[in-house]
């Protein structure tokens, strides 16, 4: 009977002391409104095999304002990963380079903290480009560059860029295909469907809402019967659909079977390597006289939340991002910065290739930032080859989709 | 009262009992560790325990991912130090009653022969046991754990704080119509896969290894080898390869073998019934060499004797086969064909690389061939539905876990070595 009595007790007398611990609180806050004192070192890290862009300009900044900077290269997509585990042990960066649609995420998980800037700075880039860095008010970082897919034609078989994309769809060029795009994909889906008049989400004045999704609107619909007419009438192969796609199509262009695709500026290169004469334009207009309103992605540089110095990183975000060092950058990585002046400049105004991205890329609209994103992908995927495949037809195919992606936004991104 | 009462109370405090014992080395190094347990790790119980509990209070100053796993160490700290606490009140004990009963105890020199003696198989089973409880039993712990919170990606740290929800995971999935709807249904073709592939599989290999074990055949070294290669490969290799062959309008299933036969081609990535008959097939063809190997071995220890009996008794081939060779077969293998099961519930990689879980289901959140696995792979990485994978996972295991344990306790390699 003793024994147990003495159980509880014990338990009783081990919660009670339990009540007592914890980590106890720090003294003292930030006194506010004092100049920030200069650090010895910020840390940087660049995407990999970037470097080479930026290290002029971080050696201009070492040397007008007496900070070191460590420049390190890591892959952009692994950084987020590791700055989770690398900021909280305080081994982590003060700056991180990231794609714009990484940046809801970073900013809800609180990894990247807003950034204050002037007017003047702002209108140094591209609108599009700032509304993309920007998340739920707060602007977030400033931007390196901006890409977007693009039409790449086999100047041996094409002589130059059509106006239309119906033009295409009478001529063979002599190849076997006139064009392939990876339409079932959505990243590249998306221009036909939003220059029809489609759209993600419904875009609020620079705010982006989750709970409007028009896919399946009239613009939609009839974005995808076009895309699903590419399919129906013979023009696209049905191998070109599904996960391997890319592939086939990077393939079918460079043994010459296919005499234009429509590709991002990371393709260039591949493309050369393999031996194709390759002209870049804006893509050619959709039948209803519009233009392709692609996903433009923009990469920029972001300043971690657990950096003890904010104030001067977010000066480095800004010296390495001005018009004089975006310059040097584009010249050494041929990544094209959305900078205002630069657009006119000659140094890309006579590059072909950069000039028709920089052109597409106002055409169209930043990919969401917001996390929701997330839940599209797969849906809209998902439609854009059911109906590709003739399994249902585009109409229904978009509204099974976006019910889905509400019911998923709506069990994966319950705010409270 | 008796030695043994009085040596156990005073070993309240660690050690006292011994040194009461008049054991005083043993006493004061038992003390020592006490006191030096509570020194060293009293910051980690401290911050541990009350990180558990609570998962933190403030963003940004408390991390609760980090605190659940400093509260998971300070859980493994205090097993150790109470087991360590309990051998001590027996130790004691035990020694008192030897006192009563007048019996002298050990000298330091014998306390130091037994512990190299009995403790020896211990002494060395020890660091490999201590490493298991941080790269098996911790990670384990860890993700039971996470299923009964609300980590997602709107409750990260830091700028968020995760919270104890109990079992509303398991609840929302098999309330909310999509998580049940896709639940059931994932779950049937996963089970389905399972049966349907590793049967196929182990009956290939039971079979080809029969027919190559046939006395008169010749070129069997030759024979073998061939049948093996698909072993050899690396399996990720040959899924690409095969979701290479298999595309519809490329591949050369369609366009060549099919095609010279006449027949039209078939939509293997795009239609969920042909996508898990190639996956089947492709499984098949991954797994048997492994099955056929093994039953090779076990054929080459069935004494001849048996079939020559069976033949006096004028059996057929048949007979002979059904009556001796596939039950020695079977009895002899049975526990790893078992497991060949478990690993295909759980075989990830010919499920993601040949289509990724693809093609869609209309009204569906997985693909249609999406294992369990597979599925939790994707809610995981692209919804940040981190409490909902793990708690699914969790469901997972139970199953694996029940096969498993069931698979062990009815083999007899695995009893006798119980009762040592």
């Amino acid at each position: 009977m003793k024994k147990l009595l003495a159980w509880p007790l014990t338990f009783a007398l081990a919660a009670g002391s339990l009540a007592a611990c914890g980590p106890k609180e720090e003294e003292g806050g930030k006194e506010a409104g004092k100049e920030a004192d200069k650090p010895k070192q910020l840390t940087i890290w660049e995407d990999k095999e970037k470097g080479i862009g930026t290290q002029d300009a971080i050696k201009a900044f070492e040397k007008k304002y007496g900070i070191k900077v460590k420049l390190e290269e890591k892959p952009m997509l692994d950084q987020q990963e590791k700055l989770r585990l690398d900021g909280r042990s305080g081994k982590g960066p003060d700056i991180i380079t990231t794609p714009h649609d990484r940046v809801g995420p970073l900013a809800l998980e609180g990894l990247i903290a807003p950034i204050k800037v002037s007017d003047e700075t702002k209108k140094l880039y591209t609108e599009s480009s700032i509304n993309a860095l920007t998340y739920d008010g707060n602007l977030y970082g400033l931007p390196k560059s901006t890409e977007t897919p693009v039409f790449v034609y086999n100047k041996a078989l094409m002589e130059k860029a059509p106006e239309t994309l119906d033009e295409l769809k009478g001529d063979k060029f002599g190849a076997e295909y006139s064009y392939l795009a990876n339409w079932t994909d959505f990243y590249f889906a998306h221009g036909v469907l939003s220059g029809m008049g489609g759209y993600v989400f419904k875009d609020d004045n620079g705010t982006l809402d989750p709970s409007d999704v028009g896919l399946a609107n009239d613009g939609g619909v009839e974005g995808l019967d076009y895309i699903t007419s590419w399919y129906k009438e013979g023009l696209f192969p049905k191998g070109i659909i599904g996960k391997d796609a890319g592939q086939t199509i990077d393939a079918l262009f460079t043994t010459k079977k296919a005499a234009s695709v429509m590709n991002g500026p990371w393709s260039f290169q591949p493309y050369k390597d393999a031996g194709i004469d390759i002209g870049v334009a804006p893509l050619p207009k959709l039948p209803n006289g519009e233009y392709v309103k692609t996903f433009i992605g923009v990469k920029g540089y972001f300043v971690s939340s657990y950096s003890k110095n904010q104030e001067w990183a977010t000066k480095l975000v800004e010296f390495i991002t001005n018009e004089e060092n975006s310059k040097v950058r584009f010249e050494k990585t041929a990544e094209i910065p959305p900078v205002v002046k630069l657009m006119e400049d000659p140094i890309i105004a006579d590059n072909e290739a950069a000039k028709a991205v920089a052109i597409q890329s106002e055409r169209g609209v930043p990919m969401p930032n917001i996390p929701e994103m997330a839940e599209v992908w797969t849906p809209a995927a998902n439609a854009l080859q059911l109906s590709a495949t003739g399994k249902s037809d585009a109409q229904k195919a978009l509204e099974g989709a976006v019910k889905q992606i509400n019911q998923n936004i709506e069990t994966n991104h319950k705010k409270k | 009262m008796t030695y043994q009462k009085k040596a156990m109370l005073l070993s309240v405090i660690p050690g006292l009992g011994q040194i009461f014992n008049k054991q005083w080395l043993k006493g004061s190094l038992f003390l020592l560790l006490a006191a030096s347990y509570f020194i060293v790790f009293f910051n980690t119980l401290n911050m541990g325990l009350w990180g558990i509990v609570t998962l933190g209070e403030v963003p940004f100053r408390d991390h609760s991912v980090f605190l659940l796993v400093e509260g998971i160490i300070a859980l493994i700290i205090i097993a150790i130090g109470l087991g360590f606490y309990a051998f001590n009140l027996y130790d004691a004990s035990q020694n008192g009653k030897k006192r009563d009963q007048g019996i002298a105890l050990n000298t330091l020199r014998e306390q130091y022969l037994t512990v190299v003696d009995k403790g020896f198989p211990y002494l060395m089973v020890g660091p490999g046991f201590f490493l298991l409880i941080f790269v098996v039993i911790f990670p384990i712990l860890f993700m039971i754990l996470l299923a009964f919170t609300n980590y997602d990606l709107y409750h990260s740290p830091p700028a968020k704080l995760v919270e104890w929800v109990g079992i509303q995971n398991f609840i929302d999935i098999f309330a909310l119509d999509l998580w049940r709807e896709t639940f059931i249904s994932v779950f049937a073709w996963t089970i389905i896969w399972t049966f349907s592939a590793t049967t196929l599989q182990v009956a290939i290999g039971i079979f080809l290894a029969v027919v190559v074990n046939q006395k008169d055949l010749k070129f069997k070294g030759l024979i073998r080898t061939l049948l093996i290669l698909p072993w050899a490969v690396p399996a990720f290799v040959s899924i690409l390869i095969f979701s290479g062959l298999f595309n519809e309008s490329f591949g050369a299933i369609n366009m060549q073998i099919l095609a010279s036969l006449g027949i039209d081609s078939i939509e293997w990535m795009t239609d969920p019934f042909y996508s898990k008959i190639a996956l089947i097939f492709i499984q098949s063809w991954l797994g048997f060499p492994f099955v056929m190997a093994m039953t090779t071995g076990v054929l080459q220890s069935i004494p001849e004797e048996l079939y020559e009996a069976a033949t006096v008794d004028g059996a057929s081939t048949f007979d002979k086969f059904k009556a001796i060779t596939l039950p020695m077969i079977l009895f002899a293998t049975a526990p790893i064909l078992i497991t060949q099961y478990t690993f295909n519930f759980n075989n990830f990689n010919v499920i993601y690389l040949f289509n990724a879980g693809g093609p869609p289901v209309a009204g569906q959140n997985a693909g249609g061939t999406d294992i369990l696995i597979s599925w939790i792979y994707s809610l995981t990485m692209t919804s940040s539905q981190y409490s909902k994978a793990a708690a699914i996972t969790v469901l997972l295991s139970i199953v694996i876990v029940t096969v498993a344990l069931y698979n062990f306790r009815k083999t007899k390699s695995f009893k006798d070595e119980g009762t040592i």
